[in-house]
């Protein structure tokens, strides 16, 4: 598996996860290693272009949603209850992390999982980076 | 019937899911079908090289058939020995990221298939078989 990054400036920085290849349990710790990466270096917004993926199993869809936790963690406004709730509810969508162009498999496996309900995904880059 | 034998690890499992979709293809299931049943034998297949065998070395044995309208899936293996129907069902109210690895995997199995049965073989092992119904006539 690839991962190209790129930042991106939309009314925010934006950091571009453009990945190639499986997202599964022989990668999803480099794609952990890289989040953190990114983080430490001051990411704040990802977005994960999934174009290129044509395979994510349960260990990818554990890696994204601690990238989402990790996003989180940011104290940025967003109380635990005010989350907890709309993750309840199904109202929440996070802000800092979002999905562009998973194929319909991949897309199927993050409805399964219930990633869909609150992770927003896009189906063209521009209006994703706009949106954050 | 067609089956493969390979050393469990985590690079085969690329070879396992092109096996079953090239013979799911050949016994004319339908796309869905067999993108869904090559969801669940990965996720079966990760569950055994990751927490079955746990680093050590044995194999997986792989076998595809159609039992007429149902694309059948086995998967045989030495590790210690497991029954992941008997596992709990998922605790929804947990964040993902701190549901225990293997647990999702097994949640997906069960989601993408039809049924998921488990049984000890004569030889003492595991044998996990994951049934998935097809559209339309499969070729026997």
């Amino acid at each position: 598996m690839e991962i190209m990054v790129s930042h991106q400036q939309g009314r925010v920085p934006v950091t571009v996860f453009r990945i190639k290849g499986d997202l599964n349990a022989e990668t999803y710790e480099q794609f952990q290693a890289q989040v953190q990466q990114a983080f430490q270096t001051g990411t704040r917004c990802l977005l994960l272009d999934l174009a290129e993926v044509p395979y994510v199993s349960s260990y990818g869809i554990r890696a994204i949603s601690q990238a989402f936790a990790w996003l989180r963690d940011t104290g940025q406004g967003e109380s635990d209850t005010a989350v907890s709730k709309g993750l309840r509810d199904g109202s929440f969508k996070s802000p800092h992390l979002k999905l562009l162009n998973p194929s319909r498999q991949v897309l199927q496996v993050l409805t399964m999982a219930g990633i869909d309900m609150f992770l927003e995904i896009h189906s063209n880059l521009q209006e994703a980076i706009g949106s954050f | 019937m067609a089956s493969i034998r390979v050393v469990a690890e985590l690079p085969n499992l690329a070879v396992i899911r092109r096996f079953v979709e090239e013979t799911a293809t050949a016994l004319k299931a339908d796309r869905d079908a067999i993108d869904d049943m090559i969801q669940a034998v990965d996720e079966s297949a990760t569950n055994i090289i990751v927490h079955g065998y746990r680093d050590q070395p044995g194999h997986i044995e792989i076998e595809v058939i159609q039992e007429g309208n149902v694309l059948v899936v086995r998967l045989r293996d030495q590790a210690p020995l497991f029954d992941p129907t008997r596992a709990p069902p998922s605790d929804v109210t947990l964040p993902l990221e701190r549901r225990p690895f293997g647990e999702l995997g097994i949640h997906l199995t069960r989601r993408f298939t039809d049924s998921v049965t488990y049984r000890i073989t004569s030889e003492g092992g595991n044998e996990l078989t994951l049934r998935k119904k097809v559209k339309g006539e499969g070729n026997k």
